[in-house]
C-alpha cells in the first residue's frame, strides 16, 4: 500500500518527485490505468503511487513519417483511433485496450490478438522521453526509421516494468489500416487438429492477423454464460482473420479454408459481412469473462511456446489440471504460441491456494522444458519473480541486477519487482 | 441474523487515500492536489499476496446488507480489478479518480468490510459519488452485481448515519409532503390547472382503463410540465380512457431506493398500488424512466403484492397508439428537408429496463425524420450526468459528464435530440446552453411525446 499517492502531470514534476525521493530513499512505483496482470503498479514497501493518468495528452500524428507522439498517459485505443482519422492504425492490441496506458503498454511490453503478424508493443516504440530514477529527463531513440546510435536504451526501456525510468513521452510507429479482412470461424471434433492446423496454416505461407484458440472448457464456459448455441462436444475453435489487399485476402482465406478442412475441420464459417463477424467474435471475446464466472478467483497465466510446440503445451496443461484436479479452461493467441491457461478457483480456501500455486510452477516448468517463456506479455512483477531463474540463467541474472544498479543506485523505482534478492 | 463469517483479503490499498492526505509532498503545488485516487490493485492473481484474514461481520453491524448481497462476500471477492469499469464509467472517465471508479469503490468497500479502513465520510462521498447509470455492471467480464452492492452500501452507510445531509433533507421532503419538492402535494395538478378551460373532471376520474403516473419532477418542475401537457392532449386526441391520481399520487420512492433508504419506500409502494387498483385500471403508465423503473421492478419485491395491471412506459405506450391508428402523425421536415434527429437512451428506460427499441420505432414512424443514431446507444449508452442524486451532491461533475453528452450529440450534427426522461432532457438543455458557442445551428431537446404531439400538430 502507498503512503503517498501523488497525480503527476509534466516530466519536469517527476524529475523533482525523484530527486527528492533519492535524497529521501522513498520507494517510487509508477502506475498507469493499473490493468497489468503481474503487479507492476503495486507498492510493495509502499513509498509514492506515481500516478500517470493525467498525462493524457496526444501531441500530434505525422501521416508521412507514421509516427504518433504521445504522453504517458493516453489510453491505449485513443492512439488507435487518432490514427484513424488518417487511415492509419496502431497495432498493438492488448486485451484491457480500452484502459490501458500507452506508458504502462511500454513498461510491461504488452501484445495482443495481432502479434502473430504485426508484433507487439517493442516493436512499435520509436522513441521515448524517460524520467530517470535518479531524476534525470533523457530522450531517447529517433523519429527514422533506421538508427544506430550508441546503446538502444529504447529497447532496453521497453518491458522494463517501470523498474528503470518512467516514461513521459512516446513516439509510437502507426501502419497503413489494411483495406480489407476475411474472419473464419472453425471447429475441430479434437482440440489435437486445431492446434495442427494452427502449425499448417503458418506452414502453408500465410501469417493470419489473429489465429485464436479456444478450448472444449472454455467452449462450454461460453455456452453457459451466452447460450449462443455452440456445440458443447467439440474438442475446439479456431477463430482467424487474414488483413491487407482484398486479393490477398481472397487467396489467404481460401488457403486458411482449404487447411482447416484438411485437418479435419467439423465446421468452417467464413463472415460476409460486419455483423456475421461480430457473431464469430461474441464467443471469444466471451472466452475470460465466462470462465470468470464460474468461481470467485480467476488467474490468467501466460505461459507462451513456439508455434511448434503448442500442441505439448496444451496436452501438458490438461494433464496437469486431470493431476490436481483443478478446472481449467484455455484459450489464447495460438498463432504466436501464446496461450492463456486460466485457473479457475477460490482462493480464499488455503488447500486450493496451495494447489494453485503447484499448478503454476509445473505450467511453467512444463513451458521451459518446451522451449518457451514464463511470460507472453504480461511481464514478470510480483507475481511470477519466484520462477525467474527457471528461464534466466545466474550469469544473466547478476547482469540484469547490475543493469538495475547502474539506473537505479538506491534502488527507489518501483522496488520488490521482477527481482526476488 | 446472525454472524456470518467471510473471508477477505487485505491486499488492496484501502486506506492510501487516508494516508496520502496526511502529508503533503514538497516542490510542486499539483504533486499532493488531487492525491486522492485509492489504487486498486491487480486482484486475484495467485502467489501475490498470501494474507488473508478472517472478518467477522455481524448481521446488524456496518456493511451488514453489503455482505448480504454479497452471500459471503463472493460478490465483493469476485471482483478482479481488471479495470474494464474505468473505460465506461462516467464519474471516472470524468475525474480519473480510482477513488469513485467501480473497482476503486468496491476495494473501499472491501476495506470497510475488512475494517482496514473507517467508515469516514469522506469514504460514504465516494460511495455516493455514481450516477447510478449501471454500465459497469453491464460490462462486468466478472459478472459482478455492482449497483445492487452500491445499493446494499448506501443502506448500510444509511444505518450507520454516514450519508450526505442532503438527502435527510429529502426523505423529510418525501415522508412529509409524498414528494420530492418543498410544495404540499396539492400543488401535483397545477401543470393541469394552469391550462385556461380545463375540467379537472375529465382528468380526474373515479375509474379509468388508464392511469397515467406524473411523476414528481414532471408534477412540479415547471420546466418539464410540457412533458403531461403533451400526453394528456396525446390521450386525450386519442380517445384514451385515462385518469390522473392527482394529489393521491405519491413519489414512486427511487430517489430514497437509490439513496440506501429503502425502508422508507414500502409504505409508498403500497399506497401507490392501492390508488391504481381503486381506479380499476388495467394500465398503469409512466412517463419517468425511474418511476417506471420502480413500479415495475422493485415494488412487487417490496411489498409482497404483484398488481395484475399492466405497467408501461409512454414510449411503449405511444408505439401502441400509433401502431393501432389511433393516432395522425404528418411530415414535420421543413420545405421537404427531412430533420436530423437523434435519441439519448435514458438509463433507467434503456440499460435498467431493456426497453430500446420502442421510442426508436416511434421516432421512426414520424414522417420527415432523418434519424441517426448517437455515438453511444442501447446498452452502451453514455449517461447524462443526472442520474443517482449526483447532480445535487456534486453539481459541477454532473455538469463535466453532461458536456461529454453534448459533444456526442454535436457529432451526429442533429437539430432535435428526444429523449423519454425528463431528468436527462433537462441536464442535457443545459448543458447545451453552457455549450450553444460550439455550434452555428440549434440543437432542441425534445421528450418523445412532445415530438409526437409535434408532429400531429403538424400540417398534414
Amino acid at each position: 500500500m502507498p503512503d503517498v499517492i501523488v497525480r503527476v502531470s509534466s516530466a519536469e514534476q517527476i524529475s523533482r518527485i525523484m530527486r527528492f525521493a533519492n535524497l529521501e530513499k522513498i520507494p517510487v512505483t509508477p502506475r498507469g490505468a493499473a490493468t497489468g496482470l503481474s503487479g507492476g503498479c503495486l507498492t510493495v514497501n509502499g513509498g509514492i503511487s506515481l500516478v500517470m493518468v493525467d498525462m493524457n495528452r496526444i501531441i500530434g500524428i505525422n501521416p508521412v513519417d507514421l509516427l504518433a507522439e504521445v504522453e504517458a498517459g493516453v489510453i491505449t485505443i485513443d492512439v488507435d483511433k487518432a490514427a484513424s482519422k488518417y487511415g492509419l492504425f496502431y497495432p498493438p492490441d492488448p486485451g484491457s485496450l480500452k484502459t490501458s496506458t500507452i506508458g504502462g503498454n511500454i513498461a510491461e511490453n504488452a501484445g495482443g490478438l495481432r502479434g502473430l503478424k504485426y508484433g507487439v508493443t517493442k516493436d512499435y516504440v520509436n522513441a521515448l522521453e524517460v524520467v530517470l530514477p535518479t531524476g534525470e529527463i533523457i530522450n531517447t531513440g529517433t523519429k527514422t526509421v533506421k538508427s544506430v546510435v550508441g546503446y538502444n536504451l529504447v529497447d532496453l526501456m521497453v518491458g522494463s516494468e517501470g523498474t528503470l525510468g518512467i516514461v513521459t513521452k512516446a513516439v509510437l510507429g502507426l501502419l497503413p489500416a489494411p483495406p480489407a479482412r476475411a474472419s473464419i470461424l472453425a471447429t475441430f471434433a479434437d482440440m489435437l487438429d486445431a492446434a495442427k492446423t494452427v502449425r499448417d496454416i503458418v506452414a502453408a505461407g500465410v501469417i493470419t492477423a489473429t489465429l485464436e484458440f479456444v478450448d472444449n472448457v472454455t467452449i462450454n464456459a461460453i455456452e453457459d454464460y451466452l447460450k449462443v448455441g455452440l456445440d458443447r462436444s467439440i474438442g475446439a475453435m479456431l477463430l482467424i482473420e487474414v488483413d491487407g489487399q482484398q486479393g490477398a485476402v481472397d487467396i489467404e482465406a481460401a488457403v486458411v479454408t482449404g487447411v482447416c478442412n484438411d485437418n479435419g475441420a467439423l465446421s468452417c464459417k467464413q463472415a460476409t459481412s460486419d455483423e456475421e463477424r461480430n457473431k464469430l467474435w461474441a464467443a471469444r471475446r466471451a472466452a475470460l469473462s465466462s470462465l470468470a464466472r464460474i468461481k470467485p478467483s480467476t488467474i490468467l497465466e501466460d505461459a507462451t511456446v513456439p508455434r511448434s510446440r503448442i500442441v505439448e503445451l496444451i496436452e501438458a496443461v490438461k494433464s496437469i489440471a486431470k493431476k490436481y484436479d483443478i478446472m481449467i479452461g484455455t484459450f489464447g493467441h495460438a498463432g504466436d504460441g501464446n496461450l492463456h491457461p486460466t485457473i479457475l478457483t477460490d482462493l480464499r480456501d488455503s488447500v486450493e491456494e496451495a494447489k494453485v500455486e503447484k499448478v503454476i510452477e509445473e505450467i511453467f516448468i512444463e513451458t521451459i522444458k518446451l522451449d518457451g517463456t514464463l511470460s507472453g506479455e504480461h511481464g514478470i512483477g510480483i507475481t511470477k519473480a519466484k520462477y525467474l531463474k527457471l528461464e534466466i540463467s545466474e550469469d544473466a541474472y547478476q547482469l540484469m541486477k547490475r543493469i538495475k544498479k547502474a539506473f537505479d543506485p538506491n534502488n527507489i523505482l518501483n522496488p520488490g519487482k521482477m527481482f526476488l534478492t | 441474523m446472525g454472524e456470518e463469517k467471510i473471508l477477505l483479503k487485505d491486499k488492496d490499498f484501502a486506506g492510501a487515500e487516508d494516508i496520502a492526505n496526511a502529508k503533503d509532498m514538497p516542490g510542486s503545488k499539483e504533486t499532493s492536489a488531487g492525491a486522492k485516487g485509492i489504487a486498486a490493485g491487480a486482484k486475484g492473481i495467485a502467489g501475490m499476496d498470501g494474507s488473508k484474514t478472517n472478518v467477522v461481520i455481524s448481521g446488524t453491524g456496518v456493511l451488514a446488507k453489503t455482505v448480504r448481497v454479497s452471500k459471503k462476500g463472493d460478490e465483493l471477492y469476485s471482483c478482479s480489478r481488471c479495470g474494464t469499469c474505468l473505460s465506461i464509467c462516467p464519474v471516472y472517465k470524468n475525474t480519473l479518480d480510482e477513488g469513485v471508479s467501480p473497482r476503486g469503490k468496491l476495494s473501499l468497500i472491501e476495506a470497510a468490510a475488512n475494517k482496514t479502513l473507517p467508515l469516514t465520510d469522506k469514504l460514504s462521498q465516494k460511495i455516493y459519488t455514481c450516477t447510478m447509470c449501471n454500465y459497469c455492471t453491464k460490462e462486468c467480464p466478472s459478472g459482478v452485481k455492482i449497483s445492487e452492492l452500491f445499493r446494499a452500501v448506501r443502506q448500510d452507510l444509511v444505518d450507520s448515519s454516514k450519508y450526505p445531509e442532503i438527502l435527510d433533507m429529502l426523505k423529510d421532503k418525501i415522508k412529509t409532503a409524498y414528494n420530492i419538492t418543498f410544495d404540499t402535494n396539492q400543488g401535483r395538478l397545477d401543470w393541469l390547472k394552469q391550462i385556461p378551460g380545463i375540467t379537472l373532471s375529465d382528468y380526474v376520474k373515479d375509474t379509468a382503463e388508464v392511469v397515467y403516473f406524473v411523476g414528481c419532477v414532471s408534477s412540479f418542475s415547471p420546466r418539464s410540465f410540457s412533458i403531461p401537457r403533451a400526453i394528456t392532449e396525446i390521450f386525450k386526441r386519442a380517445d384514451v380512457d385515462f385518469t390522473l391520481l392527482g394529489e393521491d399520487e405519491w413519489c414512486c420512492g427511487f430517489p430514497l431506493l437509490s439513496s440506501g433508504m429503502t425502508d422508507a419506500v414500502t409504505s409508498l409502494a403500497l399506497h401507490n398500488i392501492g390508488m391504481v387498483i381503486k381506479k380499476g385500471a388495467k394500465l398503469l403508465i409512466t412517463s419517468c424512466p425511474s418511476c417506471f423503473h420502480t413500479w415495475a421492478h422493485e415494488y412487487t419485491e417490496l411489498t409482497g403484492v404483484k398488481p395484475d395491471f399492466e405497467i408501461m412506459h409512454v414510449s411503449q405506450y405511444l408505439l401502441r397508439l400509433i401502431q393501432e391508428g389511433k393516432i395522425k402523425l404528418n411530415d414535420i421536415s421543413v420545405n421537404k428537408a427531412g430533420i436530423k434527429v437523434t435519441y439519448h437512451d435514458p438509463c433507467d428506460l434503456g440499460r435498467n429496463s431493456g426497453i430500446f427499441e420502442e421510442p426508436r420505432q416511434v421516432i421512426k414512424s414520424i414522417p420527415g425524420i432523418d434519424f441517426i443514431e448517437l455515438d453511444t446507444n442501447r446498452l452502451q449508452a453514455n449517461c447524462c450526468g443526472g442520474g443517482g442524486n449526483i447532480e445535487s451532491l456534486n453539481p459541477a461533475l454532473s455538469s463535466k459528464i453532461a458536456d461529454a453528452k453534448t459533444d456526442e450529440i454535436f457529432a451526429t450534427k442533429a437539430e432535435i435530440v428526444v429523449s423519454a426522461c425528463q431528468q436527462c432532457e433537462r441536464t442535457m438543455n443545459t448543458a447545451l446552453k453552457r455549450k450553444k458557442g460550439e455550434i452555428d445551428y440549434k440543437v432542441k431537446v425534445l421528450d418523445i411525446a412532445e415530438l409526437v404531439l409535434q408532429s400531429m400538430n403538424a400540417e398534414g
